[in-house]
């Protein structure tokens, strides 16, 4: 008969304890995770998909007017992220990309936020010939003789 | 003499209470992994204690909701001071999805001062450990100045 799980007993004696030394060996995550959000401010063309699908609604926008166009900041707000990965998956332009950073900590919530900036040109104006100009005045000034005529014959005026 | 020796035993095992306002139970569950085996956060001296009174770290899982707002602050003003306050999960401060429901009492910054904040959804256990030896850094800078 002999003692019962002796063999087990003496196995587990000499076997690595369970415990992940977590501080010390930093620890791989799996395939596929969605960690810390990282942003390719060079790729988006400030479509706003990613707003209009976040449920948290942890992306904001701001555009700001310069002299070379509009510059778009848009800021993702980590500790307001519910990780679904609905943004990176709706942008076309695969500008937003979930990395493997997992460990988020910190005492400024202001540092939790991802941004990023681009500048985005307004189309140039199209150059108009003269022939063109001058139908357009033309045009305006029928609608603008018309308008006064309304006017005039306006009983109350 | 004695009250060094307290000190230093004190900042080597402080020790944690978790309040739940209103959450899903996924940060919950994480947090009670990292006192599991295979986390382990008692060999850093961590130790989850059942009452307020014993508590250096207080940890709020959950937006807060209007239910659990006024045994929030209750709760809190047992703790005795030097307290260190950690959010977690990316609830309690901009309360992620919740955030404009009639039933969310706003952050949790309204009703305490909040010193270590851990984002995620749901955290992984290491980033709460990350967390929490933080909270233990903080912890130890607060008694020193006191």
């Amino acid at each position: 008969m002999g003692l019962p799980f002796i063999k087990e007993a003496i196995t587990q004696l000499f076997s690595k304890p369970s415990t992940e030394k977590y501080p010390l060996v930093k620890k791989e995550v799996s395939d596929g995770f969605r960690g810390k959000l990282v942003f390719h401010p060079e790729l988006c063309i400030n479509c706003g998909m990613c707003m209009r699908v976040c449920a948290p609604q942890a992306i904001t926008r701001t555009i700001e007017k310069t002299e070379e166009g509009d510059r778009i900041t848009m800021e993702f707000h980590m500790g307001s992220c519910t990780f679904c990965s609905m943004c990176a998956d709706f942008c076309s332009k695969n500008s937003i990309e979930l990395s493997k950073e997992y460990s988020m900590v910190v005492t400024n919530e202001d540092d939790l936020k991802v941004r990023g900036s681009f500048i985005k040109k307004a189309p140039p104006k199209k150059e108009l010939s003269p022939e063109q100009l001058a139908k357009l005045k033309a045009a305006k000034a029928a609608k603008d003789g018309k308008a006064e005529e309304e006017f005039d014959s306006c009983p109350d005026a | 003499m004695f009250k060094k020796i307290i000190d230093n035993s004190m900042a080597k095992s402080p020790w944690i209470y978790h309040i739940n306002t209103g959450s899903c139970n996924g940060c919950d569950i994480e947090l009670v992994s990292v006192i599991t085996p295979r986390y382990d956060a008692e060999r850093m001296g961590f130790k989850l204690t059942g009452t307020p009174r014993h508590a250096d770290i207080v940890v709020v899982s959950g937006p807060v909701t209007s239910q659990s707002k006024e045994r929030l602050v209750r709760t809190l003003a047992q703790v005795p001071e030097p307290r260190v306050i950690v959010s977690l999960g990316s609830c309690p401060r901009p309360c992620n999805v919740f955030k404009g429901s009639y039933s969310v009492e706003g952050p949790l910054d309204k009703f305490c001062e909040v010193d270590v904040s851990v984002a995620g959804c749901t955290p992984k256990p290491e980033a709460i450990i990350d967390g929490l030896a933080l909270a233990a850094q903080i912890l130890k800078e607060k008694r020193r100045q006191k």
